[in-house]
Formats: structure tokens, sequence, C-alpha cells
């Protein structure tokens, strides 16, 4: 007997497929470069907004996108390769890969915000540090691309080595968040998302994107929150 | 017969050096003429494609021009035999493949001056839609000597 059981929330979900439409764009437009520089920049901005959000998420999402709960600790990773892991989220393995794609997006990101391609294209906080560093950050940038190939390869072997050898198809509850599992197996479902969680962890995002890009969201925020008086003197 | 060919061989040499002068006179020049370059593709982008608002129809005319001139001022003889080693202004970034791979740099150079005079063109015209997609092909081949030349930080 199998039932249905929930388990990646769709804010995970649409994380996730966003995340691979924004990095597919930044690494396209990264490499085509000319006329495409702006849009490296937007779709990079979207990989650091989901990248933040998904950290946060990581946190206070529901049950299998905590990070506590599928850390990849010693034991958990031993118990897998044993066969003795019976858990429902990413397995040891997998959380392995999965914390590996989301530091190298991290440091994509951190980089390319500072990077510059000495024709006509910086990222937004270049003017924050000297010419010699961003050349430094842009050249780990670069190469960083290549690390982040080869953990997508990775990735997407292992999901298709799931699909065709071990018959067990991990990209449809991907997309749908259900799977099915063996009623013994199945634990209860995920939590469902908390709805406040969901808009706090999309603002804190959308936030730090806006900030990057030399926005000042604390000037449309303070209002709201009854501190202007401090924020007018501590800016000019 | 071989000593006159031997002597024309050297005078050639001795020439082409003459022209170019040191590795270090070469290196730095292409390194100023390169950083030259930055600064007018920088002025381009910022007046066509950031801050369209502050377009200056003159300094883009300029600046287009400042590039189409350094594009057909004949780079290529600053890149001497042993300048993929060596100190201008500051450490050159040239990869030693440059001079295996000279049928790509070549189809570049005649691409990164097709695109600058075109650039030239255009920029005269002063339709900024027109310039911002322009300067998007100069910028694209700038990038792919980079990438093919250019030693990465
Ligand atoms: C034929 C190949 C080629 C083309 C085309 C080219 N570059 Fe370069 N560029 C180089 C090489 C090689 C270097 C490194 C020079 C060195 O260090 O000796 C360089 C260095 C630079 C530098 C750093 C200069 C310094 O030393 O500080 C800038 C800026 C630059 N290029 C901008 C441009 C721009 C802008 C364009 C297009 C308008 C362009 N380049 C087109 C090959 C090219
Ligand atoms: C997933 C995220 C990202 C990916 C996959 C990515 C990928 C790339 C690629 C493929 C290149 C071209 C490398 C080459 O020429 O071989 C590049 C260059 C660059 N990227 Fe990104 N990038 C990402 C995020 C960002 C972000 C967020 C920014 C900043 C807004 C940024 C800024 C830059 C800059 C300035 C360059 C030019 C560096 C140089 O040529 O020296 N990138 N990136
Ligand atoms: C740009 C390429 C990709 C990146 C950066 C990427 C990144 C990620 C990340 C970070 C996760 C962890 C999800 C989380 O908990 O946050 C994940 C999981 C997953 N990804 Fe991708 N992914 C990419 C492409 C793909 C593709 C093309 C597929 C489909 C073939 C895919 C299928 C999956 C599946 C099925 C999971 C869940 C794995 C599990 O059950 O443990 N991914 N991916």
């Amino acid at each position: 007997m199998k039932i249905e059981v929930h388990v990646w929330d769709w804010p995970l979900r649409l994380f996730h497929w966003l995340l691979v439409l924004a990095v597919v764009g930044a690494y396209a437009t990264g490499k085509v470069g000319g006329e495409w520089t702006d849009w490296h920049g937007r779709f990079g901005s979207l990989v650091l907004g989901l990248v933040i959000f998904r950290l946060i998420w990581g946190f206070i999402g529901s049950t299998h996108a905590r990070f506590i709960n599928f850390f990849p600790t010693f034991s958990r990773l031993l118990a897998h390769l044993k066969g003795d892991w019976h858990g429902v989220g990413h397995n040891p393995v997998g959380a392995l890969a999965v914390f590996a794609l989301l530091a190298t997006l991290l440091f994509l990101v951190g980089t390319g915000l500072f990077a510059n391609d000495d024709i006509a294209f910086e990222g937004p906080l270049y003017y924050l540090i000297d010419k010699d560093f961003s050349d430094k950050l842009s050249g780990l940038h670069i190469r960083s691309v290549n690390v982040l190939l080869v953990l997508v390869a990775v990735h997407v072997a292992a999901i298709s080595f799931y699909q065709h050898v071990k018959k067990t198809d991990l990209i449809k509850p991907m997309l749908t968040g259900k799977k099915q599992l063996p009623k013994s197996l199945a634990p209860s479902s995920a939590q469902p998302v908390g709805v406040l969680r969901f808009v706090f962890s999309l603002l804190l995002a959308v936030t730090v994107v806006w900030s990057v890009w030399g926005g000042d969201p604390l000037k449309y925020l303070t209002p709201l929150a009854g501190v202007q008086t401090a924020q007018a003197n501590g800016k000019s | 017969m071989k000593n006159k060919l031997a002597i024309a061989l050297a005078l050639g040499a001795v020439t082409t050096t003459a022209l170019a002068g040191p590795v270090e006179d070469q290196i730095r020049f292409r390194q100023s003429a390169y950083s030259f370059l930055g600064w007018n593709t920088a002025k381009i982008k910022a007046q066509a494609a950031d801050h369209p608002e502050t377009f200056n129809k003159d300094q883009v005319i300029a600046a287009a021009n400042a590039i189409a001139a350094v594009a057909n001022s004949g780079l290529n003889e600053l890149y001497g035999e042993g300048t993929d080693k060596g100190t201008g202004w500051k450490p050159t970034r040239l990869k030693a493949e440059y001079f295996e791979k000279q049928a790509e740099v070549k189809e570049i150079d005649a691409t990164f001056i097709k695109e600058a005079n075109e650039l030239q063109k255009v920029a005269a015209s002063g339709d900024v839609a027109a310039i911002k997609t322009q300067f998007g092909k100069v910028g694209a081949t700038c990038k792919s000597c980079h990438d093919l030349i250019r030693v990465r930080e």
C-alpha cells in the first residue's frame, strides 16, 4: 500500500525552478556578453534573491525545507551508505550536493556583485572596492562558474540515475510536491506553509537585492515603522 | 645569397623592434591603448545605455571616433615575440598561447575593426537605440579577445 505524502512545499518548488531559469539565464548571458551583460546582472540578481530566500527558508520553511532536517551529519551519511537511511526529504548525499550548490551560487553572486569586465559592465557594488581587488574577484567569479557547471552536471546526473536506474522519480515530486511512499515508511506530511513566514522571507530577499542595486528600501520602510527622524539624522 | 637573406631578416627584425620598441614598451603601449579604450567604452555605455538622459551626442561621437582610431591603429604590432612575459605599467596578462592562435586572433582583429568603424558611423547619426545595439557588438568583440588571449586574474 502506498500513500501520498506532501514533501516539498510550494515556495521550495517555485524556488527550484526559478533558480534553474535564473542560473541558465545568467550563464548564457555571461558567456555571450556584449549587449546581454545587463541581462546578466538581472539574472544574477534573481539568483541572489532566490539564494537569500532559500537561506531564510532553510530555517523557517516547512519540514523538509529546513536545513536541520537534512543537514548531512556524519552519522546520517554513514547510515545512508549502509542503506539504513529512511527519510523522505533530501537524502544525506543529495544534501551534500544541495549545500555545495547553494554555497557555490552564493560565492558567484558575492563575487559578481563586485566584478567588472574591463569593457562596460560592473556589478552594482564595484564602486565600493578598488580596481585590483575587483579584478581578482572577477577572476574568481569566472573560475567558480566551472565549479557550478560540475556541480550541476553531477546534480542532474544523480537525478537521472535515480530516474532510470533506481526507478525512483524525484522530478515529479519537485513539481507537485508529493511523493508516493509505502505506508510503513511514510511519515506525516510536511507542515503547511506559513503565509506570514513566506512573506517575511520574500520581503527580506527583495530588500537585499534592492539595496544592492542602490535602491533605498529604508526610505520607504521607515515611515511605516515610525523611525523617520533617526533615519533622517543618520543620513544626509 | 644566404648572407643576403640573413641580413635582410636581421634588418627586418631590427626595424620591427625599432617601430614597436623593446618588450616593455610594447606592453606599456598596448596596456595604455586598452585602458584608453576602456575609458571610451565606459562613456558610451553610461550615456547610451545606463543613463540615456545624460546622452551627449558630441561626447559619444568623440568616444566612438577614439575607439575606431585605436582599432585601426595596428595594435597587433605591439604583440612582438616575448611580449607574453614582462612588465609594462604592470605585469602583462597576455597568454603565451597568443602565438599559437594567430588565425583566431586575426579574425577577431578584423571583426573588431569592422564593428568599431560601424560604431563610428552609427554614433554620428545620434540614434541612441542604434548606438546601444552597435556598442553591444563592439563590447562582445572586446570580450571575445579577452576570453581568448588574456590571462584570467
Ligand atoms: C586583439 C585582442 C583584444 C581586443 C580586440 C581587445 N582587447 Fe583589451 N586586452 C587585450 C589584452 C591581450 C590585454 C592585456 C594587455 C597586457 O597586459 O599586456 C587587454 C587588456 C585590456 C584592459 C586592461 C588594460 C590595463 O593594463 O589596465 C582593458 C581595460 C581592456 N583590455 C579593454 C578593452 C576594450 C574596451 C576593448 C574593446 C573596445 C578591448 N579591450 C579589445 C586584448 C584585446
Ligand atoms: C548564478 C549566478 C551567476 C552565474 C552563473 C554567472 C556567470 C557568469 C559567466 C558565465 C560569466 C562570463 C565568464 C566568461 O567570460 O567566461 C560572468 C561574468 C561576469 N559576471 Fe556573472 N554570473 C552570475 C552572477 C552574477 C552576478 C549576481 C553579477 C553581478 C550583478 C555578475 C557579474 C558578472 C561580471 C561583472 C562578469 C564579467 C567578469 C569578467 O569578464 O571579468 N554575475 N558571469
Ligand atoms: C541550473 C541548474 C540547477 C540548479 C542550480 C539546481 C539546484 C538545486 C537545489 C539547490 C536543490 C535543492 C532544493 C532545496 O532544498 O532547496 C535541487 C533539488 C532538486 N533538483 Fe535541481 N537544480 C538544477 C537543475 C535541475 C534540473 C535540470 C532538474 C531536473 C532534471 C533538477 C531536479 C531536481 C530535483 C528532482 C531535486 C530534488 C532532489 C531530491 O529529491 O532530493 N534540478 N536542485
